[in-house]
């Protein structure tokens, strides 16, 4: 009991320190998608690790499995998103890279990037 | 028809999980709508249903993905500490870029869930997909190497491994 209790206290307290990480990436980073990388990826983690620490703070069969079917669903929608910002944010010109030292996806579109 | 069986039924399990109690109204409604669902879009859940017919497959394919989850949760996690000690160091040292890396997979599901995975691990992020050649593109936050191989190496290399043994 007091086990399973500190292990689902555990999980929620990273969950909440990855989203901390979420917000000063969101701040410090340089341009949109460095940003992304912070702003929706290390969210998704944190998101996930909230909802399986709830799931075994609850443990309730249906309940639970409903808790992490949730988490699945974050799983599943949020890199679909991310990709969805990131593509369309470089196809249309809204916001190049900042700083890089690489860009091989400029020579794939047929733009000059030097 | 198989194919609507099956979205039928994974659709009645993710409802009655929703749901959270099974009485009978609770069902008829859940079966009314996952029948609509599955009559109209059951080609969407599962493609190529028909073509191999062996239920022990389906079912080894099935027990890989679910141990497959932990393997990538400890990577996710991995890496998640990696972008946090970026966010809190004192000088921000990165060097991003967007690099090209290609892949053996063919199975349009794999492909799939390899941009997934890779976006899920924080660091890397799949911008675009080129089909004519099988090649990602990637924009990494730290770029180690600009070799093709070490690069393939760094970023796909266990992913892949897994997802060509469950979709050969």
């Amino acid at each position: 009991m007091i086990i399973r209790l500190t292990f689902a206290y555990l999980l929620m307290i990273m969950g909440a320190f990855f989203a901390i990480v979420t917000v000063i990436g969101l701040i410090r980073f340089p341009d949109v998608y460095t940003r992304i990388h912070a702003g929706a990826v290390v969210l998704t983690i944190s998101a996930v690790l909230v909802c399986v620490g709830s799931a075994i703070y609850v443990w309730d069969f249906l309940l639970s499995l409903k808790i992490l079917l949730v988490g699945g669903f974050f799983l599943f929608s949020n890199p679909m998103a991310t990709h969805a910002i990131a593509k369309a944010s470089y196809k249309r010109g809204i916001a190049l890279p900042v700083e890089k030292t690489i860009d091989e996806y400029s020579t794939y579109l047929r733009r000059d990037s030097e | 028809m198989r194919q609507k069986i099956y979205t039928f039924l994974s659709l009645m399990i993710v409802w009655i999980i929703f749901a959270g109690k099974l009485t009978w109204d609770v069902f008829l409604v859940g079966g009314a709508a996952s029948l609509l669902v599955s009559y109209f879009f059951s080609d969407m859940l599962f493609r190529k249903m028909s073509l191999d017919n062996n239920v022990f497959t389906h079912l080894k394919k099935f027990c890989l993905i679910i141990a497959f989850i932990p393997v990538f949760f400890y990577e996710a996690f991995i890496a998640a500490l990696k972008v946090s000690r970026y966010a809190f160091s004192r000088k921000l040292d990165l060097n991003p870029g967007i690099i090209k890396v290609k892949t053996h997979l063919i199975d349009v599901t794999a492909i799939t869930l390899l941009a997934n995975l890779i976006t899920l691990t924080p660091g890397t992020l799949t911008v675009d997909f080129d089909k004519s050649e099988r090649c990602y593109y990637i924009h990494w936050l730290d770029v180690e190497t600009k070799e093709e191989a070490e690069t393939r190496k760094a970023l796909l290399g266990r992913f892949e491994k897994w997802l060509e043994v469950i979709y050969h």
